[in-house]
């Protein structure tokens, strides 16, 4: 007999539909802040406005900055100025997500209250630990730091009660996704003519089958999650593909964070050992920018490694890294797609028509994503003076949302994860070899296709 | 919470503080580091970044893309 003193549920809509909700909302807030205060003269300037318009939302979110030695110093921008509100403000971002999560999902928004203020604290704790400056110059990111921090608690210290009723992992970082959409644009895509578009388009995605069938046939890893997640992040942009990929094909906590770490790990060796690599074998600088532009999996490894083969060297590589970054929505979209119609259908019996199956599996946040990619990719192509519109709302304010919803994601999933269900796969070192297997290819067809094009097809076309 | 937990919660916190305050910043001071530091400070370079929103600047398209890209031969 159910207790009377217990309050009745609510209904409430599902996750994904939270998500979207929640994540457009956000987006649709950001657009209209930014453009409520664009600048009165140079509007349409990308020398005045480099970065895009500037956005009073950007007084109300950022994250501890670099250090040394005095992690109090995290508190002051490098001019010198407190950023101790914006940071306080930007966890109160997390915290208003996940009561909105929660009260349009149906639970009591109070209840949540106290545990997402625990995990804004943790994922600002995260972002601390991410900004020391060794850990910050060498590339090793804050997913890995809020996973360790939540690990660390979870299995040292346990997860308090009112804690663990905020936990809402894939929640935040499916909202994370939506709000991400708006920095992902096609419009991107051309950025670097046809050479780039060879690099990206033709390399990525067969690295990225090739690198999954052998994973799943050849070294036959039990898991087809795990193996997806590992192909994306090595072959496409590391942990924001890792992210995307591993929400579109449902992957385990434990199979994310290990194809996260892998991925840090290899980029920070790529990152040191490229540069002197692509030195040693006298490759042009224009190729070498863009051999690293394909095959390191950070963004901001990769202009790292880039820009010390020269300036020019340094641009390729970020924009056919960028390039990478504009296409996660189609990926994550075709793995979706791919994982609701074929991947998840072998394991259960159909009682319906196979469309109105994969649609019922279909993780609908992934169309909250795509729609939030499309309509800032159209709004960015309409005109300079829109481009820096777009730009400014997600320089701002939505990449720094994103990365304060991925942090405190990370946490959530480092308290929850159990290594233990991993051990006998982490044993057989099958991940490991999938990782250096497919980078392998992913370095050789790189080369070869950043030599065709910047070296020999379009050579003429990329001399300065 | 466990009955030991403020006590080993205690351990991880101060662990975390003798590697971040005082192993890291150690290791920073190492010539080599401090070489790749001070070479990404200078050139305003965020390695962290996991998105280009991320770096200080945007990446710019290439001047020669608009005007001198041909299609071969």
């Amino acid at each position: 007999m159910p207790d009377a003193r217990l309050p009745t549920p609510r209904p409430g809509l599902p996750e994904d539909m939270v998500a979207t909700i929640v994540g457009a909302a956000l987006v649709a807030l950001a657009l209209a802040v930014t453009w409520s205060a664009r600048p009165p003269e140079n509007a349409a300037s990308r020398a005045a406005w480099p970065k895009g318009w500037p956005t009073p939302l950007s007084r109300t979110i950022d994250k501890p900055q670099t250090w040394a030695d005095d992690p109090l110093a995290a508190l002051h921008d490098k001019q010198g100025r407190s950023v101790a509100v914006p940071i306080i403000l930007g966890g109160a971002w997390v915290v208003a997500v996940a009561v909105a999560g929660a009260a349009l999902g149906g639970r009591t928004a109070v209840g949540v209250l106290p545990g997402a203020v625990g995990l804004a604290g943790l994922a600002a704790s995260a972002y601390l630990l991410a900004a020391q400056k060794v850990i910050h110059f060498y590339n090793l990111e804050y997913p890995l730091w809020a996973l360790l921090l939540g690990i660390l608690i979870g299995n040292v210290v346990g997860v308090p009660a009112w804690l663990r009723r905020a936990l809402a992992g894939e929640y935040l970082i499916k909202t994370g996704l939506v709000v991400f959409g708006a920095e992902v644009l096609f419009s991107r895509l051309l950025e670097l003519g046809l050479p780039g578009l060879l690099t990206s388009w033709v390399v990525t995605p067969v690295v990225l089958v090739v690198t999954y069938w052998v994973g799943v046939h050849l070294l036959r890893i039990p898991s087809k999650a795990l193996c997806m997640v590992v192909s994306a992040d090595m072959s496409v942009c590391g942990v924001s593909a890792a992210i995307a990929t591993g929400a579109a094909c449902r992957a385990r906590k434990e199979e994310l964070s290990l194809a996260i770490g892998l991925s840090l790990f290899f980029t920070v060796i790529m990152m040191v050992a490229m540069p002197p690599v692509i030195e040693w074998l006298g490759l042009d600088p224009v190729v070498g920018g863009a051999w690293i532009g394909g095959t390191i999996d950070a963004t901001g490894a990769v202009v790292a490694a880039g820009e010390s083969l020269g300036k020019e060297a340094g641009e390729v590589a970020a924009t056919v890294k960028m390039i990478q970054n504009s296409m996660i929505g189609i990926i994550a979209f075709a793995v979706a797609v791919y994982w609701a119609g074929w991947v998840d259908r072998a394991t259960g019996p159909r009682r319906d028509s196979l469309l109105a199956e994969a649609w019922g599996r279909f993780p609908r946040f992934i169309l909250g994503f795509l729609a939030a990619s499309l309509v800032c990719s159209w709004l960015f192509s309409r005109s300079p003076e829109f481009a820096l519109w777009i730009d400014g709302s997600t320089t701002g304010f939505t990449s720094r949302l994103r990365g304060w919803l991925f942090c405190a994601g990370f946490v959530c999933m480092g308290l929850e994860t159990n290594f233990r269900e991993l051990a006998p796969v982490l044993a057989s070192g099958r991940p490991l070899a999938l990782y250096v297997g497919g980078q392998c290819l992913n370095l050789a067809l790189s080369l070869a296709m950043a030599s065709l094009t910047f070296g020999w097809l379009f050579r003429k076309g990329v001399e300065p | 919470m466990s009955p030991g937990g403020p006590l080993r919660l205690a351990a991880v916190v101060a662990g975390l503080g003798v590697v971040w305050c005082g192993g890291l910043p150690w290791i920073g001071r190492c010539a080599a580091v401090a070489r790749h530091v001070a070479e990404m400070e200078s050139r305003e370079v965020n390695p962290s970044a996991m998105v280009y929103t991320e770096l200080e600047r945007l990446p710019v398209r290439p001047r020669w893309v608009e005007t001198r890209v041909i299609l071969w031969p």
